[in-house]
């Protein structure tokens, strides 16, 4: 049962990074990531809050592991950002790769914390 | 989308596989994460490379295998909160070093890929590491022993 579900969360979760990716890209242009940026800070957001409702309120742990692992998991990706940050980084563009790992990590990070407290007070 | 969706769920039951086990506890060093990031990096690198370089009619791999499998296989927000929790828990030390050694690793593995798809890591190997048996053993076998047992009879 779970396995079913993490199959059905995790191609949803594919879909929706490959459609927000999509939008973001048409409507600000390529040359900097911020499609998967938006997708990364968001998606550490959200389990944030799905965390932070399991440690205060309790939830079935068959939920967060299918919404958490498998939908907010397969949403979320580390390896486009390396494969970004290098691909910048080669294209002599130091800056943006560093400016790309910096928000990443601080924005993923706080947006995390930010979900955890909302999670709690919810 | 079809090949997003699969690659997708394919990805993340093999990430829930290794999450499971290599599972290290809330404040133990984050293994699997780290393995599957820097695994799925490299896999990135390769195929983003291999169909630009390689095979530029392909619609097929960079759906399924890039943003479908890679995508689903590594994770960023798992990621960001176990640096949390175990920031949160008096493990700072471990929490800087899983953030570092996920940023090296993962960057370095991903340029390691690009460089396997564009071939160089492979000619360096096969090209002057290995030299080819078949010219190195035809000399000595047939030339040295065939010119001093002819000539007695």
């Amino acid at each position: 049962m779970i396995l079913l579900g993490l199959i059905v969360a995790g191609a949803g979760g594919a879909l929706l990074r490959y459609e927000v990716e999509l939008h973001v890209r048409r409507r600000v242009g390529p040359g900097f990531p911020y499609g998967t940026l938006l997708i990364n800070v968001s998606g550490s957001f959200a389990l944030g809050v799905l965390i932070g409702l399991a440690e205060h309120h309790g939830a079935p742990s068959t939920l967060v592991t299918v919404i958490g692992t498998g939908l907010l998991g397969a949403y979320t990706t580390f390896s486009t950002f390396a494969v970004d940050s290098v691909g910048l980084a080669e294209r002599g563009r130091m800056g943006a790769a560093a400016v790309n790992v910096g928000a990443s990590i601080a924005l993923g990070l706080g947006a995390a914390a930010l979900g955890l407290v909302v999670g709690h007070l919810l | 989308m079809v090949a997003i969706a699969v690659g997708g769920a394919f990805g993340t039951l093999a990430r829930y596989g290794v999450e499971r086990g290599l599972a290290t506890g809330a404040a133990g060093f984050p293994w699997a994460t780290l393995s599957v990031n820097v695994l799925g990096s490299f896999l990135l690198g390769l195929v983003v490379t291999l169909v630009v370089v390689r095979w530029p009619d392909d619609r097929w791999l960079r759906p399924l295998v890039g943003v479908g499998f890679c995508g689903g296989f590594t994770t960023f927000s798992t990621f960001v909160l176990e640096i949390d929790q175990r920031a949160r828990h008096g493990h700072g030390g471990i929490a800087l070093a899983y953030l570092g050694a996920s940023l090296a690793a993962g960057t370095v593995a991903a340029f390691l890929g690009a460089l396997l798809a564009r071939g160089r890591l492979a000619t360096d190997v096969t090209g002057s590491v290995l030299p080819d048996p078949d010219l190195l053993s035809g000399d000595d076998t047939r030339r040295g022993p065939d010119a001093t047992t002819d000539t007695p009879t």
